[in-house]
C-alpha cells in the first residue's frame, strides 16, 4: 500500500511518514500543494493524507483537482481548525474523512486503515477470505484460527492481495504499490515472496489461496467473507 | 473619484439656481408689463392732445385755421418735444405747429377716418418720438373734408420712467434674493443640525469619550443611529469575548506548564517525564480546542444575513454520511425549505455538525435533524434526535456546562455539546437535552431567542 503524505510542517510530515513505514506502508512525501498535485496525479498511490493549510495551492484545491483528473484514491484531511465549515468544504471537495490537529498517531492509522478497507470494498475491520484472516491493525494473520508468523514485507504483500481479493494483480502493480518511488525494484523478489507466502499460509497445499495467472499476475482466490 | 460635495453645498447650489432663474423670469415679466403700461398711457396722452387740437381748429374754404393761443404752450416753442401737424387726404400739410418747424418726422401711414396709428419713430434730428395719427372726417360748411391729425412727443419721459422702474425693480429683486438666500442658509443649518450632532457624537464614541451615540434624532436619522449603536455594542461584545477567551486560555495553560516545569526539574526517570509530557500535552490540546471553539462563535451581528437552514443541514449531513459510511448511519433532515437562520453560516454549521456528529458517534443508527420556525420563517429551534442509548439525566448538566475549564472535563467526553451551548448563548439561546419519544434516543434542542 502506497500512501502520500502532504504536510508542509517537516517535523510532523517526518513523524507521520516514519510511523506509516513502521506499519508497512510505502510512503511518498509532499511538502506543498504543487508537489502533492503532481505525485497524487502521477504515482499509483492507494491513499493520501492531506493537510488543508498548505503554502501556495491549498489542500482543498489539491483534492478538487485530483478528483477532477479522475483520481479516486481515499483522502484523509488534516485540519488545524476544527470548524465544521472546513470539514464540510474538505469533504465536498472530495476528501473521505477528516482529523483535527493535534491528533494521536494511532487515531490517524485507524482512520487510514478504515479508508483503505472501505475503498477496497471491505466493511469489517478484520479481513477474512475463507479460513484466512488478516487484522490490519494488529498485523496478525491466522489460518483456521492458528496464528501465522510473517515478515513485514510478506505481511504487506498479503495485505495488498487480500484487500484486492478476487482481482487479478499484476507483478508490476504489486511492485508499484509495495515499494516507494525511489526504491530498487526486482520482480523476482515478488515471485520469491509469493512462493514463501504460499508455503506459510498453506503448508499442506489444500487451500491454494494465491493462484498464478500466467503472464497476468496473481489472484487471491479464496472467497471474501463478511464483505 | 472626486469626494461628493457636502449636503449643505448641494442643497444651497440647487436652491440658488432655482431662485436665480425664478427672479430673472419675474424681472423680465414685470419689466415688460410696466413698459406696455407706460406706452399705453403715452398713447392715451397723445390721443387727448389730438382731441384738444380738433376742438381748437376751424376749417374755412379748405384751409385750416388755428387760434394763436393753442391749448398747449409747447406747440409754440421750437424743439419743445411736442409737435403737431394736420394734413389732408392727399398728404398735403395744412398746418404745422411752430415747434415742428424744420423737423422731419417719419409719421406712421395715414389712417382712414375714425382710425388711428401709433408708432415709435426717430426724427431727422435724431430724437426718438412717439407718433400718433388720427383720421377724421371734418363736417364743415363746405361739405365733408377728410383730415389727418398728427401729434408726436419725445420719448424721454417714457425712458426716464422705465429706467426708474428698472432701478427699483433690480433693487427689490436683489434684496429679496439676498433675503431668500439667507433664509435658505439658515434653514439648511437648522435642518442638517441633527447630522452635525450625529457626527460629533460618533467622533466622541471614537475618541472613547462616550459609550454610545445618545439622544433622540429625527425619524429619518433615528434608524441609522439605532443601527450604529447596535454595531458598536456587538463589536464591543465581540472584543470583550475575544479578550476573555484569550485571558482564559492563557491562564488555563499555566497549570500544565507548571506541571511540565516541575516534571523537568524533578528527579524521576525518563519514563515519568514522558508520561507527564504526554498527559500535559493532551490536556493543553483540550484547553486550546475548547477555547478556540468558544471564541469562534460569531454570534448574532446586527448586519446578519438570513441563512437558509435546509441547505446547510444537507451539506453537513452529506459530510457525516461519508465519514460514518462504514457504520451505515441513516441521516435525515426534516427541515422545511423556507426556514432561515439570522446569523453566521459557520455557527449554524457548527451547531448542526456537533450535534449530528455526537448522535452518530454515540450509537445512533438513525439521526434526524428538524427545525421549528416562527411564522416569518426565522429559525427558533434546531432539534437533533437519534435512536441511540440516550443521555442519562444526571450527566446532562455537566455536558452543557459552559465556561468550565476544558481541563475539568473527562477525556472522551468531547467538547461538542459545550461548544453548542456556547454558540447558543452567543445568540441568546439555550440548549436542552432530553429524550426523543419518536426515535427513542437522545433529543437535543437548541432554542434561539426571537
Amino acid at each position: 500500500m502506497r500512501v502520500l503524505v502532504v504536510e508542509d510542517e517537516a517535523a510532523l510530515r517526518g513523524q507521520i511518514a516514519a510511523r506509516l513505514r513502521e506499519e508497512g506502508f510505502a510512503v511518498e512525501e509532499a511538502p506543498d500543494g504543487q508537489e502533492a498535485l503532481y505525485m497524487g496525479g502521477e504515482l499509483p498511490v492507494d491513499a493520501a493524507i492531506v493537510d488543508l493549510g498548505l503554502p501556495g495551492l491549498d489542500g482543498i484545491e489539491v483534492i478538487r483537482r485530483w478528483r477532477e483528473a479522475g483520481r479516486g484514491f481515499p483522502v484523509l484531511i488534516l485540519t488545524a481548525r476544527g470548524r465544521w465549515q472546513d470539514k464540510v468544504q474538505g469533504l465536498e471537495a472530495g476528501a473521505d474523512d477528516y482529523l483535527a490537529k493535534p491528533f494521536h498517531m494511532e487515531e490517524l492509522l485507524a482512520r487510514l486503515r478504515a479508508l483503505l478497507r472501505r475503498s477496497a470494498g471491505w466493511a469489517s475491520p478484520v479481513i477474512r477470505c475463507g479460513p484466512v484472516e488478516l487484522d490490519p491493525a494488529s498485523h496478525e494473520v491466522r489460518v483456521d484460527g492458528a496464528p501465522v508468523e510473517l515478515t513485514a514485507f510478506e505481511f504487506r504483500l498479503l495485505r495488498y492481495l487480500m484487500l484486492h481479493a478476487g482481482e487479478v494483480v499484476s507483478k508490476s502493480e504489486l511492485s508499484e504499490h509495495l515499494y516507494e518511488e525511489d526504491a530498487d525494484r526486482d520482480s523476482n523478489v515478488i515471485e520469491v515472496l509469493v512462493a514463501r507466502l504460499r508455503r506459510k499460509l498453506d503448508p499442506e497445499r489444500r487451500l491454494e489461496p494465491i493462484e498464478t495467472l500466467r503472464g497476468r499476475g496473481y489472484r487471491f482466490r479464496l472467497e471474501r467473507a463478511g464483505a | 473619484m472626486r469626494a461628493p460635495r457636502s449636503l449643505a453645498a448641494r442643497l444651497l447650489a440647487a436652491a440658488s439656481g432655482v431662485l436665480a432663474a425664478f427672479l430673472l423670469l419675474t424681472g423680465l415679466a414685470l419689466d415688460r408689463a410696466f413698459r406696455d403700461g407706460v406706452r399705453d398711457a403715452q398713447r392715451a396722452r397723445l390721443e387727448a392732445q389730438v382731441y384738444a387740437l380738433l376742438a381748437a381748429l376751424d376749417v374755412e374754404r379748405g384751409r385750416v385755421i388755428m387760434p394763436p393761443a393753442l391749448p398747449e404752450a409747447r406747440y409754440a416753442t421750437a424743439g419743445s418735444g411736442l409737435y403737431a401737424e394736420i394734413a389732408d387726404a392727399e398728404g398735403r400739410v395744412l398746418w404745422r405747429s411752430a415747434s415742428a418747424v424744420g423737423l422731419g418726422i417719419p409719421w406712421p401711414p395715414d389712417p382712414d377716418p375714425g382710425e388711428h396709428a401709433f408708432a415709435r419713430v426717430r426724427a431727422t434730428d435724431g430724437q426718438a418720438l412717439f407718433a400718433y395719427a388720427y383720421g377724421v372726417q371734418w363736417e364743415g360748411a363746405g361739405g365733408a373734408l377728410p383730415l389727418v391729425v398728427r401729434v408726436a412727443e419725445e420719448t424721454s419721459a417714457y425712458e426716464a420712467q422705465v429706467a426708474g422702474f428698472r432701478r427699483s425693480l433690480a433693487l427689490w429683486l436683489g434684496a429679496a434674493s439676498l433675503a431668500l438666500l439667507l433664509v435658505e442658509a439658515a434653514l439648511l443649518r437648522w435642518g442638517l443640525a441633527p447630522l452635525r450632532r450625529l457626527a460629533r457624537e460618533v467622533a466622541a464614541v471614537e475618541a472613547g469619550e462616550r459609550e454610545l451615540v445618545s439622544g433622540r434624532y429625527p425619524a429619518e436619522v433615528q434608524p441609522l443611529v439605532d443601527a450604529l449603536n447596535a454595531l458598536i455594542r456587538s463589536g464591543r461584545a465581540l472584543i470583550e469575548r475575544y479578550r476573555n477567551a484569550l485571558g482564559d486560555l492563557a491562564h488555563s495553560l499555566k497549570t500544565p506548564l507548571a506541571v511540565l516545569h516541575g516534571a523537568a526539574e524533578g528527579r524521576e526517570g525518563p519514563e515519568a517525564l514522558r508520561a507527564a509530557v504526554l498527559e500535559q500535552a493532551a490536556r493543553m490540546q483540550r484547553l486550546v480546542d475548547y477555547h478556540l471553539q468558544r471564541a469562534a462563535a460569531a454570534g448574532r451581528s446586527p448586519a446578519a444575513r438570513a441563512v437558509p437552514v435546509a441547505p446547510v443541514v444537507a451539506r453537513v449531513l452529506a459530510t457525516l454520511e461519508k465519514v460514518h459510511a462504514a457504520r451505515g448511519v441513516a441521516l435525515e433532515s426534516a427541515v422545511g425549505p423556507g426556514v432561515r437562520f439570522l446569523g453566521d453560516e459557520g455557527d449554524l454549521m457548527e451547531l448542526v455538525g456537533n450535534l449530528a456528529d455526537n448522535a452518530c458517534k454515540h450509537g445512533g443508527r438513525r439521526v434526524r435533524v428538524s427545525a421549528e420556525a416562527d411564522p416569518e420563517g426565522r429559525l427558533r429551534a434546531l432539534v437533533v434526535e437519534d435512536d441511540g442509548p440516550g443521555i442519562a439525566p444526571e450527566r446532562r448538566a455537566a455536558l452543557l456546562a459552559r465556561g468550565t475549564r476544558g481541563d475539568t472535563r473527562a477525556e472522551g467526553q468531547g467538547i461538542g455539546l459545550a461548544v453548542v451551548a456556547e454558540i447558543a448563548a452567543a445568540y441568546g439561546g439555550t440548549v436542552e437535552i432530553g429524550h426523543g419519544a419518536d426515535l427513542g434516543g437522545a433529543r437535543v434542542t437548541v432554542r434561539l431567542a426571537p
